[in-house]
């Protein structure tokens, strides 16, 4: 064992004491916060892909805080599957970083954006920190700081708009807190401890069914509220259109992913397969809840008029994707569900990133102004289209590859009507992605509304756009490095 | 019927927990699944092992140390949240509009404020200095503090109170608990543990706890110093955000 045991923890602790440096160096400096912020997120980066190929196949890296064992302190427990999302997680919020700082310049008032990095860094270590815990109550600690970063970043920019939209959001975020957090105490009392792997050696031999039946309710409401599951999505198309473009894609790219992976680590390393009989009704439910998502998401992108809903919309019908994978229980829905969560982390975060150059350059929210952009903002659009086509799932990119396994997931498992489900989902993106990129393309726009700005957005922000768009291409094309080790770790966690 | 489907969710909802919580192990029975799993080790042998009298403190310090760090991180983003929304107060701009109290005082009321306030905060620092021996801590000191400070700036207004606690102090300080959460956690790592384990590396055997005592001390001081300048910046952002409202209307 050497130092790299202890990579986790400082991949998780780095961005955390970044924040709380930042105010100070925001009194001193306030424009060298954009900069300083990027150091211990290049950091944990760094420190997740020195880990890449540590860890032994189907194993996992335990690591003990303070070095208490396990039920007594608290372990960190990084898996394959769990080790791959970190990784996701650093590379988009570094990427998403890099393009703050022009945006944030023109968004934010001078006042409030060194609470926009604080804020941002803590979101980033509590995403890390969330993805790699053990231990239940640990996972509700961090889901706290990510909630409460969350909430903030939305009403950053002060206007009545996005303080409404916030609110709505703590409205239904604070209660699904409190759920999970019931779920913990119900845990605990019918088996006197928190640690994962602890709880489902004890929750097989636990006779109290009933309270733990509720728990998993509460844990699936709690989490499907912040993973903006169908019907709990309501806060999500204001609050994800509404926020900063960044943040937008912080939110939609990676924040409901990895609240989806909570309830991935509830149901296998908490619930387990002996339990899988106790929670299959709430899973089933799940599944219905998934499917419906995948339809109503997409049917309501269609009608939008403002692309940053219509990205909003779509993210609600990708969540039901990712649902759907995971209640199929098989290793191929779960290596689907994963792989999703990387291309819909990557082309959304690209997406959202895109919209938010047009409003940087133009200010242009609505679909209808976007005829004809492709002759001044060429960069921008293309980005736009590769993204859109990983949306869809149209190969090579990593779209494809992903509802691939989705969809060869459900039909191991039996489940046609969510294949059919599925593939419908991916006719629906087509509709709403194809008409934007036909507005932008195929169209021309009013001559004045293009000609007057400079070309496309500066070079700070168009480079992470390209970096995620040619990422879902690259994860499209080079599947085969990453869809063994994930089938083997999925079949792992089943 | 929006009305009605919501109380009917609320009502399904409440029942559902009634019903939970009267099939749950009952309270205080010493053969709970809780009572007999990890607690007789917390209660046995905490204080060898954390070297902490009070058992409290030796869990959530030291056994589960970790969830520490992420609450007092939690508070630091609840201030980071109030600084995003209403925005810091900014330098030199205080005096122009606060420098009254809002509450109309007395000579009374202000010479016994300013008589109480400095027993206020040493009864604080006990409380903190004594978290590892009796009930108490660093967040309770913290916000005795802050609570302190609150009464401070109710009598004499947020432009006395923020000249002895200014913007510059007030800056490195909030982060304070997590900074010391890291750097003992670090420290674990030179003396050869994992991270958060309480050591000083290279001590005689006969000091080593003593000195996991003294760190234990020094985190609950981080905590309180930390706490308390949350609670004082977010009572001054709240300040300034009423008077900014006040002038605008």
């Amino acid at each position: 064992m050497g130092a790299w045991r202890h990579f986790p923890i400082f991949m998780i602790t780095l961005p955390l004491l970044g924040a709380v440096l930042m105010p100070f160096l925001g009194y001193l400096r306030e424009r060298w916060v954009p900069y300083a912020a990027l150091l211990p997120l290049a950091a944990s980066t760094l420190l997740g892909f020195l880990l890449v190929g540590r860890i032994p196949a189907g194993d996992h890296l335990s690591y003990h805080l303070g070095g208490w064992e396990p039920p007594f302190g608290i372990e960190i427990r990084v898996d394959h599957v769990g080790l791959f999302l970190m990784l996701v997680v650093c590379a988009i919020t570094l990427l998403a970083l890099v393009y703050s700082r022009r945006y944030i310049e023109k968004e934010v008032s001078p006042g409030r954006r060194t609470a926009y990095y604080v804020l941002y860094l803590l979101m980033s270590g509590a995403m890390l920190g969330f993805t790699a815990t053990g231990d239940i109550f640990n996972l509700f600690v961090f889901m706290e700081i990510l909630a409460l970063s969350s909430y903030a970043l939305v009403a950053i920019t002060g206007n009545r708009n996005a303080v409404r939209a916030a609110f709505k959001y703590v409205l239904m975020g604070a209660p699904s807190s409190i759920m999970v957090l019931l779920a913990v105490g119900f845990l605990y009392s019918v088996t006197g401890t928190l640690n994962m792997a602890d709880l489902a050696s004890r929750i097989a031999e636990s006779g109290y069914t009933e309270v733990l039946v509720v728990s998993y309710i509460l844990f699936v409401i709690g989490f499907g509220v912040k993973a903006a599951l169908f019907p709990l999505h309501m806060w999500l198309p204001d609050a994800h259109s509404i926020a900063p473009s960044p943040i937008s894609a912080l939110l939609s790219g990676l924040l409901v992913e990895v609240c989806a992976f909570a309830l991935v680590r509830i149901t296998f390393s908490v619930f387990t397969r002996s339990a899988t009989d106790l929670v299959g009704g709430t899973a089933d439910a799940v599944g219905v809840a998934a499917a419906a998502a995948v339809l109503y998401g997409g049917i309501m992108a269609i009608t939008q008029k403002d692309l940053k809903v219509m990205i909003a919309y779509s993210t609600v019908s990708h969540i039901g994707y990712i649902f759907l994978g995971i209640t199929a229980f098989t290793a191929e829905g779960l290596t689907g569900a994963m792989y999703h969560m990387l291309d819909h982390g990557l082309a959304k975060a690209c997406l959202f990133l895109c919209a938010g150059n047009f409003i940087y350059l133009k200010g242009y929210r609505r679909i209808e102004e976007l005829r004809g952009a492709w002759r001044q903002m060429p960069w921008t659009c293309f980005a736009f289209a590769l993204a859109s086509i990983s949306v869809i799932g149209i190969p090579p990119t990593a779209g494809f590859i992903s509802k691939w396994y989705l969809i060869l997931g459900n039909i191991r498992a039996g489940k046609w009507l969510y294949t059919i489900v599925l593939l419908s989902g991916s006719i629906l993106a087509a509709v709403y992605c194809l008409r934007i990129i036909y507005y932008m393309f195929f169209q021309a726009g009013k001559e004045e509304a293009w000609e007057d700005a400079s070309r496309d957005v500066p070079p700070g922000m168009l480079v992470p756009v390209w970096a995620l768009s040619l990422g879902t291409l690259f994860f499209g094309v080079f599947s085969y490095l990453l869809i063994p080790s994930l089938l083997k770790a999925s079949a792992y966690l089943l | 019927m929006k009305r009605v489907l919501s109380l009917f969710f609320i009502a399904a909802l409440g029942v559902l927990l009634l019903y939970v919580v009267a099939s749950m192990p009952p309270m205080g029975d010493p053969q709970t699944p809780t009572a007999t799993h990890v607690i007789p080790r917390y209660l046995e042998r905490a204080e060898e092992e954390t070297h902490t009298e009070n058992v409290i403190t030796g869990v959530i310090l030291n056994y589960r140390g970790y969830d520490t760090m992420g609450e007092v991180t939690v508070i630091f983003c609840a201030l980071a949240a109030v600084l995003a929304v209403l925005g810091r107060e900014r330098r030199g701009r205080i005096r122009g509009f606060v420098d009254r109290s809002p509450v109309p005082s007395s000579t009374i009321v202000r010479t016994m404020v300013r008589f109480m306030v400095p027993f206020i905060i040493l009864f604080s620092v006990y409380t903190i200095l004594h978290g590892e021996i009796s009930p108490g801590g660093g967040f309770q000191g913290g916000a005795i503090i802050g609570g302190s400070m609150i009464i401070f700036t109710t009598v004499f207004g947020l432009y006395e109170s923020s000249r002895r606690i200014p913007q510059k102090v007030r800056a490195p300080l909030e982060g304070s608990a997590v900074i010391v959460f890291f750097l003992v956690g670090a420290l674990g790592l030179v003396g050869g543990g994992n991270f958060l384990t309480y050591a000083w590396p290279h001590a005689a055997r006969g000091l080593q706890p003593a000195l996991v005592t003294w760190l234990t001390v020094l985190v609950e001081v981080g905590i309180g110093l930390g706490g308390a300048m949350v609670l004082i910046s977010i009572l001054f952002a709240m300040i300034r955000e009423e008077e900014e409202i006040a002038l605008t209307a």
